[in-house]
């Protein structure tokens, strides 16, 4: 058998393997999946918190992903040096007073930004249960809690 | 023993093996009150005897800016290179720790090979003891003080106070003109949750310096409170 022959015949064998793991399994899972054996101490999953309007949500990207697909009654509160922090400071201090539940979250699993703004909220010092989601903003939006989106299967 | 100490060895030789070689990871800037910007540079050499391509590098914070010289990527043994980062540093204050990762080829996405930390002291120039007052609801409605301290090399006026609910009352104590003050803040109503944003006007001449702000809240004790107390 030549090469050409042999590499058809791999080939023809993978995709039959393929084609059959898709039958018998399904369609590989595109949503994120929160494993909670991986949170660090201060994480949460989403389905792990109520669709309650005392939770309070803050959005650590930036301005304009916020207006674009942020949560709707969500805070922004981000690192850029042109904010105005006074300002998140004080709009955060409002929601907290009434509401001392805090979820941050940021672009995407891997960013530090949610846990660094989740710092600056609780050196306020106003008693509030700062907590930040795994899985950040791609968690909410496979979940259908952000702007124009769907919930995944 | 000598088998440990081989096997540790061959295992240490691949990690040297797998990386770049930085003789710092951790650059320490103490920043001036007036500076906007400052920078790290953190050196690099390929002391493996194989290329290395560097595949991503990044900042985890937008006001840090990160580049490679030249933009070059691939580094021939024993090539050397820089990594420089200017941190902006826009409404920081106090010590602020930035990390900028490295992914190498072969590195998984979740994992870079390198993290190097550039640590910025940033003069806190107006220092606020504490930033926030908390009451007990129900609870004794005593007055309370925020020790306002300058920091800075010359004299910082406090000019005026604004105080956004009427449920507090202030008063503010001169203890050295331009170097501290006693911003005293008293509820008038302990029944009813309220919190109060204060801000503190100065005539300090560095604009992000100028106004501070500090919180007073009368509030429900949260449950690890409560359990605190005797």
């Amino acid at each position: 058998m030549n090469a050409l022959a042999e590499l058809a015949l791999v080939s023809v064998v993978a995709l039959g393997a393929a084609g059959a793991t898709y039958l018998i399994a399904g369609p590989p899972t595109r949503t994120f999946q929160c494993d909670p054996a991986l949170l660090k101490p201060d994480e949460l999953c989403l389905e792990s918190v109520p669709d309650s309007p005392d939770i309070v949500w803050v959005d650590a990207r930036s301005r304009a992903d916020w207006k674009k697909n942020g949560m709707t009654g969500s805070l922004l509160w981000n690192l850029d040096p042109t904010e105005d922090m006074q300002a998140f400071e004080a709009a955060a201090a409002e929601r907290i007073a009434v509401s001392p539940q805090v979820i941050v979250y940021c672009g995407d699993e891997n960013c530090g930004l949610s846990r660094q703004v989740a710092d600056r909220i609780r050196a306020l010092d106003l008693g509030a249960e700062v907590r930040v989601l795994h899985g950040g903003w791609r968690a909410l939006k496979d979940a259908g809690r952000v702007k124009d989106s769907n919930p995944k299967p | 023993m000598k088998r440990i100490l081989c096997i540790w060895l061959s295992l240490l030789a691949c990690s040297y093996a797998a990386g770049l070689s930085f003789p710092e990871v951790l650059k320490e800037i103490h920043a001036p009150a007036d500076a906007k910007t400052v920078a790290a540079e953190f050196t690099f050499s390929n002391k493996t005897d194989k290329p290395i391509t560097v595949r991503e590098y990044n900042s985890t914070c937008s006001c840090m800016a990160v580049k490679i010289s030249e933009n070059k990527l691939r580094y021939a043994p024993g090539e050397t290179g820089t990594i420089r980062a200017e941190f902006d540093m826009g409404n920081f204050s106090g010590d602020v720790d930035k990390v900028i990762a490295l992914w190498l080829d072969g590195d998984p996405a979740e994992k870079p090979s390198v993290s190097l930390t550039v640590r910025v002291h940033i003069p806190v120039l107006i220092q606020l003891e504490p930033k926030t007052l908390k009451w007990d609801l129900g609870g004794q409605a005593d007055s309370q003080t925020i020790r306002i301290q300058m920091n800075h090399s010359k004299p910082i006026k406090i000019t005026a106070t604004h105080c956004s609910s009427k449920a507090f009352a202030q008063e503010l104590k001169t203890v050295e003109e331009g170097k501290s003050y006693d911003l005293v803040v008293t509820p008038l109503d302990i029944k009813t949750p309220g919190l109060a944003i204060i801000r503190i006007e100065t005539d300090c001449d560095l604009d992000k310096h100028r106004i501070q702000q500090a919180f007073a809240v009368v509030r429900k004790p949260t449950a690890a409170e409560a359990a605190a107390k005797p």
